[in-house]
């Protein structure tokens, strides 16, 4: 029994965000019910991934393979639930449940009506399904399967608004993400033209003994793909469909965009950068180079962006284009302890994130002011709410005992370690851009004098969330133990291929 | 053991008790205020006999596969010392300052928060630690400086935040490399780098120099400094010139003496080149003192000087400078805290806040003007007061270390105080008395007391210096 469960769960993370998307529609009116389901799936989920990574870590890292339709590799396609998948799956279930959480009786006056909500759910669960999936699959049409079905939904949900400007980013959204996933497929394309395989590991196999032969078609299949992958993560300069996609969708919706989708392809560059190209080719072909130097303009560029946003969710959103700068920037890092403060990093900005934007959509709904400046004395009104953001805050910025610590930590060990000197000043200047950005919210809201207004915190499942994730926060910050072990094995397991 | 913990938790526990409390019961307030200030002294005065005493205790911790400790030696000791008993003086002084000010609650809990955060960085054991509560005290300190809300201080807390985070900063890059290098932060047993020569330990110094030196003010990092003088006047005589600017130099210390270790210091080349900067930073920074007119800006600027003065005596490498900086912290701090009292008083019972219109102020607030008197003697250094003990070791460090110009700037830098100081005690009492004695009533007298009793201590340490010899040699002895 107990071996069956363990042999199907890394399918079934996948499965059944996907199946309840399916039955879905079919419970519209009912509304408790269809909240209910979306937080059990969700649950599942983080229960599915904390015991497949009890089972990762017991295992040493030995990876749990899932083979569709029982065809072997290479011909069937593949799942891995690994040190990174496992490390990833345990991000998506650990920030979407809170933010399912937060929704919960809360999307009506955003979304519209109960349908629309029945809509923004499907979508919502077709999203973390797709995340799931990139996070454990491990063939390469695969993943432009899962990115596909991921694009489309973020493409609904930043549109689930009633409002002509959701609709605007909406639409540039599609165009700017669909020109990515051709790119992808051009490059997976490319990459079967000269190995022959899907599979992310016969792929790499056959790569590392062919590449002399066809350097060009190789160099055309990197670049479509860190293009392909750089539009949809919004990395500088193809951010430019994020901060409107993310600033006018729904809190919750922006919360997921910011925090996970994002993440997802980020993680499905990673595997293809270090699982398919290798880290020997990629300091071939000089890779590690341009992504440590893009990581480096994009924090810089997104928070000084960021700086000049008068509008709270758009700061956000572009304080978002920067951390994706510290991601990619650590994928340059070509060393156990940049990847381990990459993923790190990349675990807790999704956590942080999600935290920043509920918050300021906590704020948003309780005092309809979009502007930072028109939030002051929203600190005392609105206790739980901006202690969640001050958290939110202090984490992103890196403050020791906040999970952003301890991402830097690494990130910066690496750098020293690739002897990437340039990369740490940058980490040091983005840190403290981030809190030229995020500080004077902080500051207004708690320091300055507001209207006489009854601003109130929301609803209880919205402070449960809040404090959830702030909980996690402190967590990943303080005692992040095993969290950071699976990232230490994930990033090792990434660069034992050469 | 105990003792550590409820010196470092007596402040974040008040302060919390404080922020909880209705507005307006501001004698109870005041009552929660002084029960924790005093605990907190009580307790960290305990601790630091106990490190004289020779007594070893430890908490060892890990945050994210970081090993942190809290292990204080005889420097933390002093420090701990220092800004504790100054941090019961300024609680006192503030019940009478702050009497009918506005947000008062937030003011009291966050100076005691920063209290403990203040002791944290003394009796931290390791970089971690220090780091962590270095970083800590400017976001604890930060909603004091911004306490007036106006604009001009809301500017300068932006200045504040943009100054210290760049130089914590620079700080966290050079704990990275240090790491990277020794694989081991603690501060026990011996320098960190002792055994590590490398080619790029110049730079390291640069870096840890550029990261503490902010909060000690350093020249060309003092920026900040004049500019939080919007504070309310208690927070710029204990933060701004003793506890916050003390990390700076208490961070200076620990790296030369613990992390590079005296005997690795005078092998690098960057090194011979501290005094110089200690050097440039207590003329430069005396002379623009003079030029202030704003009595608190004179002060701000003459806090720098000072506060190189220490570094000066830490960069001789010297036995007998060390003597003279740890001299010099405590004779400095009680001084400058006593001025910084004068100042308030003066601008609360008078309302003058510039030198040049201060003639007469003399008669109507004599006792002030005495202590103001005493400590501006003192930062000559004149032989009654405990800075001549200080100023004497700093010069005997900076001979002995071969460096006899050092010497001879400080003896210049104590004339640029007298004409700093003298005039400004001589104007207050020329003329004749327009106003009434304002020294009258409950809250001049929670102000003066205070102000008095420092002056007074600063005296006797000046005619006694034995009774901060053992804690000044315990240190000494500690690092050589």
């Amino acid at each position: 029994m107990i071996a069956s469960i363990t042999a199907n769960l890394p399918v079934f993370v996948v499965i059944a965000p996907l199946f309840v998307a399916f039955v879905l529609p079919t419970f519209a009116r009912r509304m408790r019910l269809v909240e209910g389901l979306v937080i059990f799936v969700e649950t599942l989920g983080l229960v599915g991934a904390g015991y497949l990574a009890s089972i990762v870590l017991r295992q040493k890292g030995i990876p749990i393979i899932y083979q569709l339709g029982g065809w072997p590799a290479p011909w069937g396609i593949e799942l891995e639930a690994g040190s990174l998948g496992v490390f990833f799956l345990l991000v998506i279930a650990g920030v979407s449940l809170p933010v399912s959480l937060f929704a919960k009786g809360n999307l009506t006056e955003e979304v519209g009506s109960k349908e629309r909500v029945a809509r923004f759910y499907v979508l919502y669960l077709l999203l973390g399904g797709a995340l799931a999936g990139m996070a454990v699959t491990n063939d390469l049409f695969n993943v432009f399967v899962l990115v596909e079905v991921a694009t489309l939904s973020c493409c609904g949900l930043v549109s689930a608004r009633n409002h002509p400007r959701a609709a605007e980013a909406a639409f540039t959204y599609l165009i700017m993400a669909t020109l990515g996933s051709t790119l992808v497929l051009g490059g997976i394309g490319f990459l079967y033209m000269v190995t022959g395989h899907l599979n992310m590991g016969f792929a790499s196999q056959e790569l590392g003994r062919i590449w002399q032969d066809y350097p060009h078609v190789v160099w055309m299949a990197v670049s479509f793909i860190l293009v392909g992958f750089g539009v949809k993560s919004a990395i500088f300069p193809l951010h430019v469909w994020l901060p409107d996609a993310h600033s006018t969708a729904p809190s919750p919706a922006s919360a997921i965009l910011s925090g996970l989708a994002v993440k997802g392809y980020l993680i499905c560059l990673l595997k293809f950068l270090y699982s398919v190209f290798g880290p020997e080719l990629m300091q071939k072909f000089a890779v590690h180079r341009i992504l440590a130097l893009v990581g480096a303009v994009a924090i810089i560029a997104g928070s000084v962006l960021a700086l000049t946003q008068e509008e709270l969710k758009r700061r956000l959103a572009y304080s978002t284009v920067a951390q994706v700068g510290y991601i990619i920037l650590g994928f340059g890092l070509v060393n156990t302890k940049g990847l381990t403060g990459t993923l790190f990093y990349l675990a807790s900005h999704a956590v942080i994130k999600s935290t920043l934007f509920l918050a300021a959509g906590a704020m948003l709904a309780a005092t309809g002011k979009k502007n930072v400046r028109e939030l002051a004395g929203v600190g005392r009104k609105m206790p739980i709410t901006m202690a969640a953001f001050t958290v939110g805050s202090l984490g992103l910025i890196g403050i020791p005992l906040f999970s952003g610590f301890i991402g830097k930590w690494y990130l910066l060990l690496g750098s020293l370690e690739a002897g990437n000197i340039l990369s740490v000043a940058v980490i040091i200047a983005g840190s403290v851009l981030c809190a030229a950005y995020l500080l004077p919210v902080i500051r207004g809201a708690y320091f300055e004098p507001g209207p006489e207004e009854d601003w109130k915190d929301p609803g209880l499942p919205q402070k449960i969330a809040l404090i959830l994730l702030v909980a996690a926060i402190v967590i990943l910050g303080v005692v992040p133990g095993p969290f950071l072990e699976l990232a230490k094995r994930a990033a090792a397991e990434l660069l034992a291929l050469q | 053991m105990l003792a550590l913990i409820l010196a470092l938790s007596s402040g974040v526990v008040g302060g919390l008790i404080v922020a909880v409390m209705p507005q307006a019961r501001s004698r109870l307030r005041n009552l929660v205020v002084l029960v924790f200030s005093v605990s907190g002294t009580i307790f960290s005065w305990q601790v630091a006999l106990m490190v004289f005493a020779g007594e070893n205790f430890r908490i060892v911790g890990e945050f994210g596969g970081l090993a942190w400790s809290l292990d204080p030696d005889p420097l933390g000791a002093v420090f701990g010392l220092i800004a504790s008993t100054l941090w019961l003086f300024t609680t006192v002084y503030s019940f009478g300052y702050m009497a009918g000010k506005h947000k008062q609650r937030t003011y009291y809990t966050f100076l005691l928060i920063s209290f403990s955060v203040t002791l944290g960085v003394a009796f931290s054991g390791n970089l971690v630690a220090l780091y962590l509560f270095y970083e800590l005290l400017t976001f604890a300190t930060y909603p004091l400086v911004i306490h007036e809300r106006s604009s001009g201080a809301v500017k300068a807390g932006a200045k504040y935040i943009l100054y210290n985070l760049s130089g914590a900063g620079a700080l966290l890059i050079a704990i990275v490399i240090t790491y990277g290098w020794a694989g081991n932060l603690d501060f026990a047993g011996g320098p960190i780098l002792a055994n590590c020569l490398k080619n790029g330990l110049n730079w390291l110094l640069v870096l840890f120099t550029i990261g503490f030196g902010v909060k000690a003010a350093i020249m060309p990092l003092h920026r900040w400094l004049p500019a939080a003088m919007v504070a309310p006047t208690p927070v710029s005589a204990l933060l701004h010139a003793v506890a916050v600017v003390y990390s700076g130099v208490y961070g200076i210390l620990r790296v030369v003496y613990s992390v590079f270790g005296h005997e690795l210091m005078a092998e690098l080349s960057f090194s011979s080149m501290l005094p110089l900067i200690a050097a440039f930073t207590i003329l430069v920074g005396v002379t623009i003192a003079t030029q202030q007119d704003v009595l608190k800006r004179r002060l701000a600027y003459h806090t720098i000087s000072q506060l190189s003065y220490i570094l000066l005596g830490a960069f001789t490498l010297q036995p007998s400078g060390l003597t003279g900086a740890i001299l010099h912290m405590i004779s400095y701090s009680t001084l400058k805290v006593t001025l910084f009292f004068c100042a308030g008083i003066i601008a609360e019972q008078t309302g003058e806040i510039k030198v040049s219109k201060m003639g007469g102020v003399g008669w109507s607030l004599p006792m002030t003007m005495a202590a103001f008197g005493i400590a501006s003697l003192g930062m000559i250094g004149m032989l009654p007061l405990n800075t001549f003990w200080s100023k004497y070791y700093l010069m005997k460090g900076s001979v002995a270390g071969g460096r006899w110009p050092l010497a001879l700037v400080l003896i210049a830098s104590g004339i640029i105080n007298a004409v700093c100081f003298i005039p400004t005690v001589v104007t207050a009492f020329r003329g004749k008395s327009v106003q009434p004695n304002a020294e009258r009533g409950g809250r001049v007298a929670l102000m003066l007391a205070p102000t008095l009793l420092l002056a007074a201590i600063a005296l006797s340490i000046g005619l006694w210096p034995g009774i901060v010899w053992p804690g000044v040699q315990a240190v000494v002895n500690w690092f050589f």
